[in-house]
Parts: C-alpha cells; sequence; structure tokens
C-alpha cells in the first residue's frame, strides 16, 4: 500500500499535534466507566444479558442527533481490525476478547469511542490531541449525560457510579495524559519523580508495553483514585502534577542542550539516520530513535520534519498496523524489514512536501 | 498463560485447590474464576494489583472484626442475591459480580474502600439528574408525611387528608421517573 494512501485511513483524530504543550503532551484521555442497573456486569452476566445491554445502549446512542457514529461488534470483525483498534487506543485488549460480547461505538473523528461489555457495561473515552483536559472531559461528560436521561444506571447515593472493580467506583473517572519525557529519562530523574507523584494519588506508568518500561520515553499519568474527590478536583490535581513535569522537562531539555549540546545533536542525528536508511528496524530501536527525532525537532536541532512523527510512528510499528500496511501477515522478522520500509517512505514523503511547498 | 478451565482467555487468577491427593494450583481467567464454586486464593502468588491487595486484607494489622481469623477458617460472609458473588470470593477476585453486591457488601465496603482510594469511602461527584430529580422527591414525600402525622395527632383531618392526596400524587412521579435509584429493585 502506498504510504499517503495507508496514512490517509489510518491517522485518527489524537494523532496530530495540536493542542496546548503539544511539544510534550501527545495526547489526553478521558474514560467513564458506567453501568445499567438491572443487569449483572460482564465478568457475570449471561449472553442474554449482554445482549441487552449491547442493544439499548447502541440504540440510544445510534438514534442520536449526532452524525457518524459507527458500531463494530468485535465478533463480527476481522481479527487485523481488532489489532488496529487496539493500537490506536481506541478499544482495549479486553474488550475485543470475541466471547465476551464486545462492541465500540466510534465518532466519525474517532475522538469519542464507546465500547460496550467490556469490564463494565459501558466505557466512554475520549481521546484529545495535546494537553486538553477540559475539553475532553466535557466532550465525555456531555456524552454520559445523554446516555443517563436514555438508561437507568446504576448508582448509589454513598458509593457514586457503580462498577464491577472497586478501583473504578465513585466517578467511574480515569483522567490521563500522554507524555514524552526524554530529558527526565535521560537524565534519570524520572525514577525519582515516579515515586513522589505516586504519593499524590497519580500513577506514571509506560504508554506503550508492559510495566515500568517506557518505549519511547512516554509516559502516561494518570488518577489513581476515584472516590472522595469530585470530578473537576481530580482533573485539576492531575493537571498540575502533568504543568510540574511539563515544566520539569523544558528546564532539563534546556540544561542538556547547554552542557552537552554537541554530543546531544550527535545522539539525534545518528537516531534520525537509522530511521531514515535502516533496512531491519526491531521495534525497541524504532521506539527510541523516534523519541531523539521528536526531540530534535521540539529542540529546533532537526528541521523539515513534522513533529507529529512520533505519534504516528509509535501507533504504525505496532504489528496489526505494519500487516494492514503490507497488505500481509508478517513474520517478526519480516516486521522488522517493513517497519523499516514503513518509516522511510513516511520520511520520503516528508521530504516531498517540503520540496513542493519551496517550489510553491 | 492461559485459563486452566475455558483455554481460551488468559490466566489472571491463581487459586490452590485443596483436593485428596493434596492441593493443586489452578490458573484461572476471571470469568471462570467467578464461576468457580469451591477454591482457596493462594496469596503469596501471582503480584496482581487489585486482587493481591484484597487478599492481604485479612493480614494488615489493621485488620480486625468480624474477619480476624486465618483465611482458612475465614467465613464466606455475605452473599450476593443477584450474582451469588460472596464477599470472600470478592476479596479473591477483586470485581463485583453486579450491581446489588453493593447493596449486600455495604457494611464491608468502607473499609475496602479506605484502602484503595486514599482513605475516602463516599462519592462525592456527579450525580444523575434522575437521580437527583428522585431523591429530592423522596425528601418531599418524606417531609408531606412528617406533617401528615403532625396533623392526625392534633386531629387535623381535613389537613391530613389532604396531605395525603398531595405525598400520593408525588409517589405516583416517583415511580414515573425511571424505576430505581434505591437499589432494591434490581430484579
Ligand atoms: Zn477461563
Ligand atoms: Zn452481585
Amino acid at each position: 500500500m502506498s504510504i499517503n494512501k495507508f496514512m490517509k485511513g489510518a491517522v485518527t483524530g489524537w494523532m496530530t499535534s495540536h493542542g496546548e504543550h503539544s511539544d510534550i503532551v501527545m495526547s489526553t484521555r478521558i474514560r467513564l466507566a458506567r453501568n445499567l442497573r438491572g443487569f449483572r456486569f460482564p465478568i457475570a452476566f449471561t449472553a442474554d444479558e449482554a445482549e441487552k445491554v449491547d442493544s439499548q445502549v447502541s440504540a440510544a446512542l445510534l438514534t442520536s442527533d449526532e452524525k457518524g457514529y459507527a458500531y463494530m461488534k468485535m465478533s463480527e470483525l476481522p481479527g487485523l481490525e481488532r489489532q488496529v483498534l487496539i493500537e490506536k487506543h481506541l478499544v482495549s485488549p479486553q474488550l475485543t476478547d470475541v466471547k465476551r460480547h464486545g462492541a465500540v461505538i466510534l465518532s466519525e473523528d474517532e475522538t469519542l469511542s464507546i465500547m460496550l461489555n467490556e469490564e463494565d457495561h459501558i466505557r466512554i473515552q475520549c481521546i484529545y490531541p495535546g494537553f486538553q483536559l477540559e475539553n475532553a472531559y466535557d466532550h465525555a461528560d456531555s456524552v454520559d449525560n445523554y446516555l443517563e436521561n436514555k438508561l437507568p444506571y446504576a448508582f448509589d447515593e454513598d458509593f457514586g457510579y457503580l462498577t464491577s472493580c472497586p478501583s473504578n467506583t465513585g466517578t467511574g473517572m480515569r483522567a490521563s495524559v500522554m507524555m514524552h519525557l526524554p530529558a527526565l529519562t535521560i537524565t534519570k530523574q524520572i525514577e525519582r519523580i515516579i515515586p513522589a507523584i505516586a504519593r499524590l494519588g497519580m500513577i506514571v506508568r509506560g504508554s506503550y508495553g508492559e510495566g515500568s518500561e517506557a518505549p519511547g520515553n512516554i509516559y502516561q499519568v494518570s488518577n489513581q483514585t476515584t472516590l472522595g474527590k469530585p470530578e473537576k478536583e481530580i482533573l485539576s490535581d492531575l493537571k498540575n502534577v502533568a504543568l510540574r513535569l511539563i515544566a520539569h522537562e523544558r528546564r532539563s531539555r534546556e540544561l542538556l542542550l547547554s552542557k552537552s549540546r554537541v554530543a546531544l545533536e550527535n545522539k539525534l542525528f545518528r537516531s534520525l539516520g537509522i530511521i531514515s536508511y535502516a533496512r531491519l528496524l526491531p521495534s525497541g530501536e524504532a521506539a527510541r530513535c523516534l523519541s531523539d527525532v521528536r526531540l530534535g525537532i521540539d529542540l529546533g536541532i532537526i528541521e523539515d520534519v513534522d513533529m507529529s512523527i512520533l505519534n504516528e510512528l509509535m501507533i504504525f510499528m505496532q504489528p496489526g498496523f505494519l500487516q494492514q500496511y503490507a497488505e500481509a501477515d508478517l513474520t517478526a522478522e519480516e516486521r522488522d524489514i517493513f517497519r523499516a520500509d514503513l518509516f522511510r517512505e513516511r520520511l520520503r514523503s516528508e521530504q516531498q512536501t517540503n520540496e513542493n511547498n519551496k517550489e510553491n | 498463560m492461559l485459563c486452566d478451565n475455558c483455554k481460551e482467555r488468559p490466566a489472571s487468577v491463581i487459586f490452590t485447590q485443596e483436593g485428596m491427593g493434596g492441593s493443586a494450583e489452578r490458573h484461572l481467567c476471571e470469568k471462570c474464576a467467578f464461576q468457580t464454586q469451591v477454591f482457596h486464593f493462594d496469596p503469596s502468588q501471582e503480584p496482581l494489583s487489585i486482587q493481591q491487595f484484597l487478599s492481604h486484607w485479612f493480614s494488615g494489622s489493621e485488620s480486625i472484626q468480624p474477619f480476624q481469623q486465618s483465611r482458612d477458617s475465614m467465613p464466606d460472609g455475605p452473599i450476593c442475591p443477584d450474582c451469588k458473588l460472596t464477599f470472600r470470593k470478592f476479596l479473591d477476585i477483586g470485581k463485583f459480580g453486579c450491581p446489588t453486591c453493593y447493596d449486600t457488601f455495604r457494611g464491608q465496603l468502607p473499609r475496602v474502600f479506605s484502602k484503595l482510594h486514599n482513605g475516602h469511602t463516599t462519592h462525592v461527584g456527579k450525580i444523575p439528574d434522575s437521580f437527583n430529580e428522585r431523591f429530592a422527591l423522596k425528601k418531599k414525600v418524606e417531609e408531606i408525611r412528617s406533617k401528615m402525622q403532625e396533623a392526625i395527632e392534633m386531629e387535623r383531618f381535613e389537613d391530613a387528608a389532604a396531605l395525603r392526596d398531595e405525598a400520593n400524587a408525588l409517589k405516583e412521579r416517583l415511580a414515573e421517573c425511571g424505576n430505581g435509584g434505591d437499589g432494591s429493585d434490581v430484579n
């Protein structure tokens, strides 16, 4: 598939680099967990209950004034398409388990995704590019208000919104910001910061992959608790923590630049060289190089490459997307080849656009 | 690792099952764990956040009544009428089975939530509009009823009758505006 055609079909709303502090915050996500009264939670419900939940929620949404909602049942979707939805962060891996009656409703621009019968009956999720906690929350909140008017929510005076997992009870809200923190990582300050943030009731973890490793130096900061604080307060606490991280990262970048400019330039340009010319590109190396190139762009060291490259290629270098790009099933080694191809093509198409722009 | 039972979903809970020939380990997915009838959870296994956290519930220094005994002699606790989850199993799995579980375990939950949510046990955020309205109506009905009692005691029977009509009209509206909110009418 040609890179332009592929990108056109694959780039989703939050991958662009708009929004405040978009040099450091890649995206903002709000998730609201909701359940319907009168049905057991997905962990315990029957296929019949699953069906009823699905049809009630989707009927309510698909008849709304909002045009362009698309409904997809996981069991009817080819495996590769399910994988691509996961890689775009539009659904969770858990939802795509075909035995679990999962479905998703997506808005046209894919900023809104509503998962049906995941761990809870309803999970409203909004992902916005850059740092936009209020906008993302307002969007999710309006969908929540709409649904709440149509359907009987499971809500309790003491415990708030009732969810399957006790860690979501209350507001049912998880707010998170995805941040690119290369300077804090290079200087190892992040190791000190993570436990400090945990004491403030927030969690920091790698946004891709498992555990504490953070491929591409991309971290996700989110609220840990959902009880005892109103939504606005959770959001403003998270916002403050994120703003402090942003300021910290900026200072560390300046420090790196002033202390070891040549060494830094050398590292960043080498990484640009690798992703421009490599013929085999394992995912770990790809993530590391992308992070360097993006840092180079942010610092004005690397020019003529769009800053959305990190958002996009971190997504597209995953197995599902690579196979869609290759239009074939790929082994792990073949994926490294196609990943290298994809990166070279992406950078070449960038060059062409720039040259065209200069001629005009 | 896949679930020992369905062999489809990833195993996320490890149970030690006591049998005739000793104990055997079973690796189950959440869904199968929920449906399994007899098991004992082994908290020394699997570093799973909430499960593990809740399983240490009993060993913590502040764990007091009524479940202070060792886990083996620990009673099942209340059982949810709608999904048959026992409190003990809730602690093992770390998930509720249905909205009614919250009513069933109401007495135990503040301690669970306090641990999970930094000492907080009650919701102070958004309330659904429909719930707000219902809540206001319920309050109003209670108010009218107490006025009615007062009127009866003072032998102002005409006033009492008028108040009763008012209360009945409100109760009808209450029934119309969504069937529920107090959790007792789940089924
Ligand atoms: Zn299973
Ligand atoms: Zn239950």
